[in-house]
């Protein structure tokens, strides 16, 4: 008896363990957050991100040989007690031009919540919810919907999105 | 041109990259891993002992121009630095495999593979078949005599 397995659906998440003295600045990527939403302009290259996508791409590679290529990039701020909408970064009549994954980061968060919706073969509208913290990521296919929650919080939550194809 | 390492903190090998010769040089001119070390922090976000620098033209701990061979192999995404033996490893092979530090490269715990005989290394050569001896890590853990097993790889 065999088994092949065609495709998963896999999830990839952790902290960004930079070497000491080398870490992220949450506030200036907080602040280009705010300045990029503010002024209605893409996201702009800083030495904070490119951080982070070196090495979200670096340890993917390491761990799991997926070599990953930039789609674009955007971070959000939600305001306390809100959902998103239903997000989808893959866009079903452009295939081709689509991402295969969605990074979400972790800038400055506190009780937030990432549901995610899957299809388990006949098994419909499943999800599963993981806390996005602090300097964590999580990675999961551009064909997931997902809805970012922040509960229960006094703050704004910033989140950091970066999507990928993979080569 | 230089190579250099990128590893994190468990010692894995992230990246290679190769720096300009002109970066590498101390005031005197003399090639110094520190100076490349230093101009790397500052262009790559990376501190600079997470760097290491590593030679194109080592493996197993032998130069291919003949030359004195440096760390071991030239390092690759996924080895491991060993900063004790000042070698780079690739991955291990199986899980009984030992490291042997003088040839920097993995061995089976029961030696080399046997050699083919001549009956075997004629048929090689005429193109018959492609006989090899190939590990089985099962039948090892099995029968820790046991290991290598002769193959066909034409068959």
């Amino acid at each position: 008896m065999h088994k092949k397995v065609l495709t998963e659906q896999a999830l990839y998440f952790g902290d960004v363990k930079m070497p000491k003295g080398f870490e992220i600045n949450h506030d200036k990527l907080k602040a280009d957050i705010l300045q990029a939403n503010i002024e209605n302009n893409d996201f702009k290259f800083s030495k904070n991100w490119d951080k982070l996508n070196t090495f979200i791409r670096e340890h993917i590679n390491l761990r799991y040989q997926i070599n990953l290529v930039n789609k674009s990039t955007w971070g959000n701020f939600l305001k306390p007690f809100t959902n998103t909408e239903p997000l989808l970064e893959v866009d079903p009549v452009d295939l081709r031009n689509s991402p295969d994954f969605v990074l979400l980061y972790g800038v400055q968060v506190k009780n937030c919540f990432i549901r995610i919706y899957y299809e388990d073969n006949r098994r419909k509208g499943r999800s599963w919810d993981i806390e996005l913290k602090n300097n964590m990521f999580i990675m999961f296919p551009s064909t997931n919907t997902y809805i970012i929650r922040n509960k229960k919080n006094e703050d704004l939550n910033f989140i950091q999105t970066i999507t990928y194809e993979y080569i | 041109m230089a190579h250099f390492a990128k590893i994190n903190e468990n010692n894995e090998v992230l990246h290679v990259l190769t720096v300009n010769n002109k970066d590498v040089l101390n005031s005197n001119q003399q090639e110094e891993e520190s100076v490349g070390q230093t101009y790397l922090e500052t262009h790559n976000n990376w501190p600079a002992h997470l760097w290491i620098q590593t030679s194109y033209n080592t493996i197993n701990n032998t130069h291919i121009n003949g030359g004195t061979p440096f760390r071991g192999n030239y390092a690759a995404t996924g080895y491991t630095w060993d900063s004790t033996n000042q070698i780079f490893w690739s991955p291990q092979p199986y899980s009984s495999w030992v490291k042997h530090i003088s040839t920097a490269s993995w061995k089976s715990p029961i030696g080399d593979a046997p050699d083919l005989t001549d009956a075997q290394t004629a048929e090689n050569t005429a193109g018959t078949h492609k006989w090899v001896y190939v590990w089985n890590e099962t039948a090892y853990q099995a029968d820790n005599t046991n290991g290598w097993e002769l193959t066909n790889t034409l068959a």
